[in-house]
Order: structure tokens, then sequence, then C-alpha cells
């Protein structure tokens, strides 16, 4: 019996000395208590520069912001391993039917608005397009230029992978929820797309407006043009570059950009989400070529935050 | 008649719907295409020198070893938006080939684990699988103890503890529907050949399997189901064999689950011929069931986690004397990573017959994954 427990003892000991590292980490994990971002790849640059911003101020809250697009995001807040996910779109239905299977009590923060720029290479002589032709050649169904008043010339279909907040939000506010045509070149993130623009004269890509503007000059980047969209064929069309158009939703394809939490933020997440979405935040938000959230959203944001 | 000439009918147009889909979504531009694998061995000790398996001369032989115990291959190929192609090898240590000369290969041999088509409609959420498929009866159970690695649920690994067969796999060939009518209610509905995924089929009954999930408060669920085979017999008796199972899963405190699976699996054909005083005979039909609980909690998510696990069984309901207990205690640590962890674990198996003692292993489970 003796013996029989001694080697019980002993294997307990294996364990003990096999946990003590992971124990350790544990707890010294605990202390830090990283704040982790992990979603849209429209929203992953601008976040990482207001964590940082944020962390030279507050260094004693270490934030670490992964990419991986709006699903990615979804998911990991959903298994709980992440603190906030970033979206470019609405959650869906499955999603947070999902979020309810697993007890996850979704809180949506806006703390940005994009107009989604539709983007030609500045070669294109086209200055603007109705909405339902954006569509129309998203799906596949528009195929030359020429058809909306271009030069005749094959369109190249830019866009992003279907885990991508963007490429669900054109779909289902601009293509009516149809399939994208399967000519489309599935891209990694809105950098490559604007590559492929710059490299291809019959291009047509999508991206979140603060990524077309050049930060020194406050204009598009040079070598991409950004078309003006208007909401139907008779209507006047819009620039997505100028915020007067966004705030007043002339510009037809403009949408809010959300952090979401499960249930109330603890306290450092909620102090680095009310930080972002207060004045210091925003400003940063409108420097990057992003609007900054309206008086409605800032009045939902508060309220989530308690 | 009726019946099966209405089940044919709606296999048929599920398959031609999927096809369709498959011609409309062949693409020019590279779909997304992904290869993954997920690999788990241990190195285990027996701590008992004396328990029912741990005591015998085979168990001694073999004590302190590395053992590989699962490799998974997958390819998954997102044909478009609603249509998915899975591909998945699996090697496991059962492996046991002989050849025509007689002799013995013990290596790790892959096998065909997952091949099928899955369709994805929004109508209630619809997903179609059709092939190779997992079967409906513990997955959900599965994902909860989210620790394949270091033991199958009470369902899946009932054979490997008890030897008994309760004819449940995790993939068959055949066609299944889930789907989501609203926010509380999910169900379930499939069609299999019944033999899983070891063998073809091997008589013409089919296999039905269907659950109900219920979430009445976000994070609170319950789960039942069911399943029917009609049995071969050799003679005109019609037999059957049915399961039915209920789960529950509480994931309303973040980061903890607790969980608890309770199953019952009845078949016609179990039964011991027993002589009468009269000396006529009779059937004494036997049964077998088991129930589990179980609990896990990230204690840094992405870092550490812990996991405690109760099982009971019972093979042969009329004979209590077979009843086992199964204890699993052990860590989670993310040592390189979510792709590389170590998960040391306890496994006490302890049995209703007091002539059999109790058995305890010591395992360092490594689980990979890229």
């Amino acid at each position: 019996m003796n013996t029989r427990f001694g080697k019980i003892m002993a294997g307990i000991q294996l364990l003990l000395v096999a946990l003590g590292t992971p124990l350790l980490l544990g707890s010294q994990q605990g202390r830090s208590k990283m704040i982790q971002v992990k979603g849209s790849d429209t929203l992953v640059n601008l976040v990482q520069i207001l964590s940082e911003e944020y962390m030279a101020k507050n260094p004693k809250t270490p934030i670490a912001v992964l990419g991986g697009g709006s699903g990615t995001g979804i998911t990991a807040l959903i298994n709980g391993t992440t603190d906030i996910c970033n979206t470019s779109r609405d959650w869906k239905q499955k999603e947070y039917d999902l979020a309810w299977e697993k007890g996850v009590k979704v809180r949506l923060f806006v703390i940005a608005v994009d107009g989604l720029s539709i983007i030609v290479n500045e070669k294109n002589p086209l200055g603007r397009l109705p909405m339902p032709a954006v569509g129309a050649i998203y799906r596949g169904e528009i195929k030359n230029w020429k058809t909306v008043g271009g030069p005749d010339k094959p369109i190249s279909l830019y866009g992003r992978q279907s885990n991508s907040g963007t490429y669900s939000f054109l779909q289902e506010h601009v293509m009516g929820n149809k399939p994208y045509s399967t000519d489309m070149k599935e891209m990694n993130g809105n950098a490559q797309i604007i590559d492929g623009v710059l490299n291809d004269e019959n291009a047509i890509g999508y991206v979140g407006v603060g990524y077309v503007v050049d930060q020194a000059t406050g204009k598009p980047m040079k070598g991409l043009k950004v078309l003006n969209i208007s909401k139907d064929a008779k209507s006047e069309a819009f620039s997505p570059l100028e915020r007067g158009n966004i705030d007043s939703g002339k510009y037809p394809i403009s949408r809010p950009l959300y952090q979401a939490t499960n249930g109330k933020p603890r306290p450092d997440v909620a102090a680095f989400i009310a930080w972002e979405t207060g004045p210091e935040g925003q400003k940063i938000v409108e420097r990057e070529g992003f609007f900054p959230i309206s008086p409605v959203h800032a009045a939902q944001n508060e309220k989530n935050l308690k | 008649m009726l019946t099966r000439t209405i089940l044919r009918a709606a296999v048929i147009a599920v398959i031609a719907a999927m096809a369709s889909n498959g011609l409309r979504a062949q693409t020019a531009t590279p779909p997304p295409q992904t290869f993954s694998t997920t690999i788990y061995f241990d190195y285990n000790s027996n701590v008992s020198q004396d328990g029912a398996m741990t005591g015998t001369d085979a168990a001694k032989a073999l004590n302190n070893k590395f053992a590989f115990r699962r490799a998974y291959f997958t390819y998954e190929n997102k044909i478009s938006d609603e249509l998915k192609f899975r591909f998945r090898l699996d090697a496991d240590n059962t492996g046991n080939l002989t050849s025509t000369s007689g002799s013995k290969d013990d290596k790790l041999r892959p096998f065909v684990k997952h091949i099928y088509l899955e369709w994805s409609q929004d109508w209630l959420q619809s997903k179609f699988n059709l092939g190779m498929i997992e079967t409906l009866s513990f997955k959900l159970a599965e994902d909860r103890w989210g620790f394949r690695s270091v033991a199958k649920t009470l369902v899946d690994g009932y054979k490997d503890i008890t030897g008994v067969d309760i004819r449940q796999s995790s993939a068959d060939i055949g066609l299944s529907w889930k789907g989501t009518p609203a926010r509380p209610l999910r169900f379930g509905l499939g069609v299999f050949n019944g033999e899983g995924y070891s063998h073809p089929e091997l008589n013409k009954f089919k296999k039905f399997e269907s659950y109900v999930q219920i979430i009445p408060v976000g994070g609170m669920n319950v789960f039942a189901y069911t399943d029917y085979e009609k049995q071969v017999t050799t003679d005109s008796s019609n037999r059957k064999a049915m399961t039915y199972k209920v789960d529950g899963y509480f994931d309303m405190v973040k980061n903890l689950n607790i969980s608890a699976e309770w199953f019952i699996f009845d078949n016609d054909k179990n039964f011991d011929v027993v002589t009468n005083a009269d000396g006529t005979k009779s059937e004494s039909h036997f049964n077998a069931s088991g129930w589990s609980v179980f609990g896990t909690y990230k204690i840094v998510p992405d870092k550490l986690g812990v996991f405690a696990r109760y099982d009971s069984y019972q093979p042969k309901s009329t004979l209590s004397s077979k009843d086992m207990s199964l204890v699993i205690l052990g860590f989670d640590w993310f040592a390189w990573g979510p792709s590389a962890r170590i998960q040391p674990n306890v496994w006490i198996t302890s049995y209703r017959d007091s002539a059999k003692k109790s058995d305890i292993v010591a395992n360092l489970t490594f689980l990979m994954s890229f």
C-alpha cells in the first residue's frame, strides 16, 4: 500500500513540476492584463495607431492588435480569445445566434465612420458611377468600361476574401446580396487591392477611405482615382473624401466601423474604448482619413460602456 | 414504400441542388484553399501497478512510453460562399495490417476520415453535408469538451473504455441537414450507412439520426438526440437499435464551461438466453448506458486552462458488476502559442467489481496544430 501511495505521490509531483512553469506564466499574464484586439483589416491600422498613442499615455495597459478580417474577430470574441473584436460590417444573424449559444452578450461600439471608396487607376477617364452599376460590375454583369461611359476595355475586378467585413458590406449593400463575379481577384488586404489598381489601368477596387488618403497631402494617393458615387443613374454623385457628404448621407456607401465586447467591458478595456471614442481618439480617426462618429453613436457608446 | 420513395427523392434533390451550385461556382481565380494538420501524442506512465489494466504483465512490460495517438491532415476548399469541400486523412495507432506473408505491420496508416461537400443556405441557416461526414450524436459535446487530444467524449470513447460496442462513430457515409429556425432552436437530421468510417455498408438498413438543441437563455443549452437503425436478423423477428441522448451545456460564466451527457443504447439483439425453472428458455434483454460531467476553465485565454471530468459507465444493465467510472484531471498549457500545447493529465479508472483495483495513468499529452 505504501509503495502504491508513494508511486501516486511521485506521479502527482511529476505533474506539479510539469505544471510549475505554466502556472508561473499564468500568474504573470494575470498581472499584465494585455488587452487583445482582433478582427477587421479595414480597422487594423487605425486601431494599431490608436493603441500606440493610448499606450504612450497609459504604459501600464498593454494592447495587442491583430487583423484577419471581421469574421475572424467575431469568432475570436465568441470563443473567448479576444477582449475586443473589430468589424467593418454589421454582425450576421448566424453570428448573433452562435454568440447566444455560447453565452456571449454582444455590446457594440461605433469608433469611426468609413466612406467605402470605389477606386480606379488614375488613367481611367471615368469620374463617377451610379451605385447600381458598381453592383452590376462586381456581379460580373458589366464586363467592359464602355458600358458605363468609359474606354472600350475589359474591367479587372479587385476585391477582398470572404472573411473580410468589407467584402460582406459591399455584397449586402451594393450587390443586392448576389454572389461576386468569379473573375474577381480576391486579395488579402486593402493594401493589396491598392497595389493591384495602381498596376492595372483597367482595374476597379474597393477600400476603406482611410487607405486611399495620403496623410501628407490629405488627397488621394498618387496613381489612384476615387470615384464619385450616386444613388442611381439620375442622382448627383458625391465623393467619399468630403466629410459633409458622409455626415449628410449623400455619399451612398458609408458605414459605421465597430468594436464589440462580450458584455460590459472590464475597466481597462472600457477606458480604452472611451478614449478611442472621445475627443483625443476621434482626432486620430480623422487624421487617419476616416470620419468621426456622430452624437447619436457617441450616446449609444456611452450607454454600452455602463 | 412511400416513405422510402420520399427519402430517396429528397436525397436526390439535395444532391442535384448541390451539383447545380457547384457548376455555377466554378471560378477562374484560385478559390481559398487551406491545408492543416493536427497531431497529438503522449508520454504515459502507469502510476498504479496492480490495477485491472495496469496490473497485467503486458501493461507492466509496456509501462513508460511515447505513443502517437492521432495525426490528421485536412484539405479544405471554399469553392464559393455556399459550397465547401473537405478531405481529411486520419492516422491512428490501430493500423495493424497483416501482409500476405503473415507478418504484422505496426506503422501508423492513414485512412479517409472525411470527404464531403457542405452546402450552406440562408434558409433556416441550413447546412447540408454529403459524403463521408461528421455524425450528429456527439459533435457538440466534443466541441464543448475541447480536449479530444486528451480523451474522447463519453459516447465516442465508450467502446475503448468498456469494450462494449454502442455503434457510434464520429464519421459515416451519408447526408445530413442542420438548421436554425429561431435563435433558441437548432435541429439536425441525418441518414447514414450506420457502419462508421471503418467499413462499407454491410446491409440494406440505414441509420437515421436527429437532434434538437434548445437554448432558452444565452449560454444555456439543452441537446436531445436519438437514432434508429433496423437490425439484420437470421429469423423473421423485427429488431432495432436505438440511442437516446441528452446533454446540457452551461456557458454563462466567461471562460467557464460546465457540461453533462447522458445516454442509453438499446439494441433488441442484446440479450442473454435464460433457462427458466420449467426448462423453457427466454430472452433477458440488456442495454448499455452512461453519463458524464465535465468542466473546462480558461485561466488565461490562449495561455493556460484547466479541465476535469467524471464518467460513469453501465455497459450491461443486467450486470452491475461491470459498472465502472473514469476521472480525468489536467491542465492545458499553450507552451508555444495556440499551435503547440502541452496537456499534463491523469486518468483514474475505478470498478464496481471489488476484485478489480483502480488504474491510475499519468499522461503528458502534446498537441500540435498547424
